[in-house]
């Protein structure tokens, strides 16, 4: 198959890549830009493992076609880190026990954050439908949910 | 008696294996710290088994069986090895050694022979290399097979006319208790109930897919690196296969994804067969089962038919049980049959089905039979949760016939310290079930929601109706048979920092954490002191299974022996630098100091420094095995487990009378567990537990359709998500255990057990209705509720 000449920005670079058009989101991610904190779980956007946020949605990365995402905006897990420091969502699953087998992490961050960027006190069933593509199969969602929760309320201007 | 209670925990305190004197604050145990791992975890760093690239890998692929049961006549190869790309194609006259695995007999064949015994079973394989190439390469492999008559139902498998799957017969394994005479209790009984109940096929749904990478050597070595719940037990296979011994085989564990027990026994089926790949190859092969193939064709919770036959006096003491167990294992062993003394999902099974009460007549039968479905292996729980939803259903519903309240009913007849248990056992430490019990009565306000369940228009006239249900529970901790010791190498460096070798694997339970934090407090150092390295059978000692809630016990107990010689070449070290008698010293943030005259101390750091300058030993070796389990398989009685773990958990829910669609409300889960090493964590369990058990009682169920699975992926696979979560109350209380370190019992699979039966007790309790089938998914609901009301009862 004849490549195709793809750009967009990842995590705030610029990406240029030659590409085959069937290729899949998740895979270019992945294999090409080595960003391997991009999962894969179940490959048919059930498990949503592989949710980054694609110019404001967050899409599960196994079904989308790249050439999708050709000038695009793109964040993954590796993503939510600025200059060395992580983001209130990234802190507050850390110190909530939201993590077990970290399998999910990514996505439930960037479901999470994409959550927070438009909504940014949400209530806990708000947060709870946001983070429902994201199956969980370690924590029973409730520390994940309260993470969430206290990471919103680091946000300047949601201080209780 | 207050006073005598209390005399008798201190002293129990004070043998507990890691204890500092009473009065002595602990400083990392029984601290919420931070995982070891959630840093790379949150920032996507962490490098899992299919994160590893290895360029040049050839990939694997596996041919499977489209028929439940059918002899393979002839297998035709040379299309597929002529396809450009691939570079082998083989069948099971190509495994070098023996042609068989299995965690506990060897039945399952890497490829099979001459005969294929369910829909998925591996008959060849390919390697190519890439992905998409062995994928076609499978299509091109031309398989002759001769459909055999199947059989799907253990009753069925056990009739003598049944197909035979295997050349032993369908029946496996029985197992059996004896205690009393059930038929003089029966007589002695006011009240008689008998149910039967029958349990689905669960898929363990760990998020991270199984995947391998095998590497052989030029020394006649062979390295296979993957996500696995118990590296010794793949080793332990992969070397026969091979025909090697075992010390030729090196098992290294990447980060679980999650494991719940399927990972116990899917890394033996995907990592012999990547062996067998590379042996004949001689170059790595990468081989990974996507999500379908997972289900298709790993182990899975065995599905159950249980009948239970309960009698009790008027006042509801319990006079006898009987049970019969028909277990179905599906085509092949696995993790089902009996080791005696007590090991296997079955065994485990027969032991837990009177539960934890005190019942002084008991017959159970046991029986473990083959069929033509996927396999059954260890989930969470072994075993326990099916027979838990028995008796707790059982007794729920006995409850209502003596109009007694269930908390009630169970709290007269649970086991308290000092209770004998069905096989015999005297529970003479660490038994805080009673606790339990009143601990969730008050945080649930069970007297003040509780009432009986509704009479007829009640249910007639309602759109919802809320109810509320219990359940309790018992589990044990170690796997109760041989293999349950535990070895670990811990390693003192010259800056005081520690090395731990041991083989255990973290899935996500916090494993690492929990094992560093008991090596932190006994040497006196901080968690950031001590790593633990990855296990890698070449470098660690024996550890037998991540499995049987045992790493925190057991692997805690063997690292407390470790660190013995490790402090007492600190303590000299120190002696001479503080000119300190060694008795005085004390080892504890950090440095060594004066008992008597806290001031004088010296940084661990600079003994460690001694140390290695004076030649003092800086390693410590420790083993731990439980004490040794007794249990006579033939009639029962004995110790199958050296302690347990006591749970209760208490659910309120709203059932759509309607659609028979169950929400439910919250949930308050209490339990004993000994000694919470890492709080935050222990919570964790408990939430993630009883999610699994949300699961288990309302949604999940593996669909067969003539030896087929009907949902293979996660979209009909049913999980709950974020939406399904009640508010969970997790608490625990911390019963010593003087076999544990700091008094620690197991928690990772307790949580898991009791869930379901307090939800189905619930839907009970607002309909009156019961469910004696899991899932009670709304259309079982709806159909319960219908009959009923059309009843009129």
């Amino acid at each position: 198959m004849a490549k195709e000449k793809i750009q967009f920005e990842v995590n705030g670079k610029n990406v240029f890549l030659e590409v085959d058009p069937d290729e899949l989101l998740i895979d270019v991610l992945r294999d090409h830009l080595g960003l391997k904190g991009t999962k894969a779980g179940c490959r048919a956007g059930e498990c949503g493992a592989c949710s980054v946020i694609l110019n404001g949605r967050v899409v599960t990365s196994c079904l989308i076609p790249v050439m999708k995402a050709d000038g695009g905006k793109i964040t993954t897990v590796e993503g939510l880190e600025k200059d060395g420091e992580l983001d209130p969502l990234q802190k507050a699953f850390v110190e909530k026990g939201a993590i077990q087998c970290g399998f999910c992490t990514p996505g439930m961050l960037l479901s999470a954050k994409n959550l927070l960027d438009q909504n940014p006190q949400p209530s806990i069933e708000e947060i709870k439908v946001a983070v429902s593509g994201v199956l969980c199969r370690c924590t029973g969602y409730q520390k994940i949910i309260h993470a969430i929760h206290s990471a919103s309320k680091t946000i300047p201007g949601n201080e209780v | 008696m207050e006073k005598e209670k209390r005399k008798k925990k201190v002293l129990i305190k004070e043998k507990v294996l890691g204890m500092p004197p009473v009065m002595e604050e602990l400083s990392t145990v029984g601290k919420s710290t931070v995982r070891v791992d959630a840093y790379a975890k949150v920032r996507g760093k962490l490098q899992y088994g299919g994160d590893i690239d290895y360029p040049g890998a050839l990939h694997g692929k596996v041919l499977r069986s489209p028929h439940p049961h059918a002899l393979i006549k002839k297998i035709d190869t040379e299309k597929a090895k002529s396809l450009p790309g691939v570079v082998a194609v083989l069948t099971a006259k190509d495994i070098p050694g023996r042609n068989g695995f299995g965690a506990i007999i060897p039945d399952q064949p890497v490829l099979c022979g001459d005969k294929a015994r369910y829909i998925g079973d591996g008959i060849a394989m390919a390697a190519a290399i890439s992905e998409d190439i062995a994928i076609q390469a499978l299509e091109l492999i031309e398989v002759e097979y001769e459909p055999l008559p199947a059989v799907f139902s253990p009753i069925e498998a056990m009739k003598p006319d049944a197909p035979q799957i295997h050349e032993k017969g369908n029946l496996l394994t029985t197992g059996k208790i004896r205690k009393g005479d059930t038929d003089k209790g029966f007589k002695e009984a006011d009240v008689i109930l008998e149910r039967t109940y029958t349990v689905p096929i669960l898929e363990h749904a760990y998020i991270e897919p199984d995947v391998v990478i095998a590497i052989p050597h030029p020394d006649g070595t062979i390295t296979v690196k993957g996500p696995m719940q118990a590296p010794f037990t793949v080793r332990r296979n992969i070397a026969p296969v091979l025909g090697i011994p075992i010390n030729k085989v090196q098992c290294v564990q990447t980060p679980l994804g999650g494991g719940f027990g399927g990972k116990e026994d899917s890394p033996i089926d995907i990592g012999a067969r990547a062996a067998v790949l590379a042996w004949k190859t001689g170059r790595p092969v990468r081989m990974e089962y996507d999500r379908e193939e997972i289900t298709l064709s790993t182990c899975k919770r065995h599905p159950m038919i249980i009948t239970c036959k309960i009698g009790a006096k008027k006042d509801g003491t319990f006079v006898a049980l009987e049970g019969t167990i028909y277990n179905e294992q599906g085509a092949y062993a696995s993790l089902g049959p009996v080791i005696p003394p007590a090991g296997g999902v079955h065994a485990h099974a027969v032991v837990m089905l009177p539960g934890p009460y005190v019942i002084p007549n008991v017959k159970v039968d046991g029986y473990l039979v083959y069929t033509n479905h996927p396999y059954g292996g260890a989930m969470r729980g072994f075993g326990a949760p099916q027979v838990n939803f028995v008796h707790e259903s059982i007794i729920d519903e006995l409850a209502n016939l003596l109009k007694m309240d269930p908390y009630q009913l169970r709290l007269k007849n649970c086991f308290e310290l000092g209770s004998e248990t069905a096989t015999g056992q005297v529970l003479d430490q660490s038994v805080g079930l009673k606790d339990t019990l009143e601990k969730a009565r008050s945080e649930f306000h069970w007297n003040e929601k509780w009432k009986p369940a509704p009479g007829l228009k009640e249910v007639e006239n309602a759109d919802k109706r809320r109810g509320v249900g219990m359940a309790i529970g018992w589990y044990r901790t170690s796997i109760g048979t041989f293999g349950d010791g535990c070895g670990v190498n811990l390693h003192l460096q010259e800056d005081g920092s520690v090395l731990i070798f041991q083989g255990l694997t973290e899935m996500g339970q916090g494993s690492y954490t929990v094992l560093s934090q008991i090596a932190a407090e006994a040497l006196g150092v901080n968690i950031e002191d001590v790593r633990v390295v990855a296990p890698d059978t070449d470098a660690a000692p024996e550890s037998g299974p991540t499995v049987g809630s045992r790493s925190t016990t057991l692997m805690g107990n063997a690292i407390l022996i470790a660190t013995e010689p490790i402090k007492k070449s600190l303590i000299e070290s120190a002696s001479e630098l503080l000119a300190i008698p060694m008795e005085r010293l004390v080892l504890k943030n950090r440095r060594i100091y004066d008992r008597d005259d806290p001031s004088r101390f010296v940084d661990l750091k600079e003994a460690a420094r001694r140390c290695m300058a004076t030649g003092r030993r800086m390693m410590g070796q420790g083993w731990y095995a439980p004490p040794r389990p007794s249990l006579n398989p033939e009639t029962g009685p004995g110790s199958p487990y050296f302690v347990y773990t006591y749970s209760t958990q208490m659910a309120e829910v709203e059932v759509d009378v309607k659609t028979g669609a169950v929400d439910v409300l919250n949930l308050v889960a209490t339990f004993d567990i000994g000694k919470a090493i890492n709080p935050i964590m222990v919570e964790g369990q408990i939430e993630g537990g009883v999610m699994m058990g949300l699961g288990y009682a309302l949604m999940e169920e593996v669909v067969m359709k003539d030896g087929m699975i009907q949902n293979l992926n996660l979209q009909d696979y049913i999980i709950p998500t974020a939406l399904d979560t009640p508010e969970i109350k997790p608490i625990y209380l911390e019963y010593l255990n003087v076999h544990g370190p700091f008094g620690a019992k197991g928690i990772g699979e307790m949580p898991n057990i009791p869930a379901a039966p307090a939800i189905t007790n619930a839907i009970a309790n607002a309909v009156g209705a019961r469910i004696y089938d899991l899932p009670a998914h709304c259309e079982r609901v709806y159909m319960a509720i219908k009959k009923r009301l059309a009843e009129g009862t």
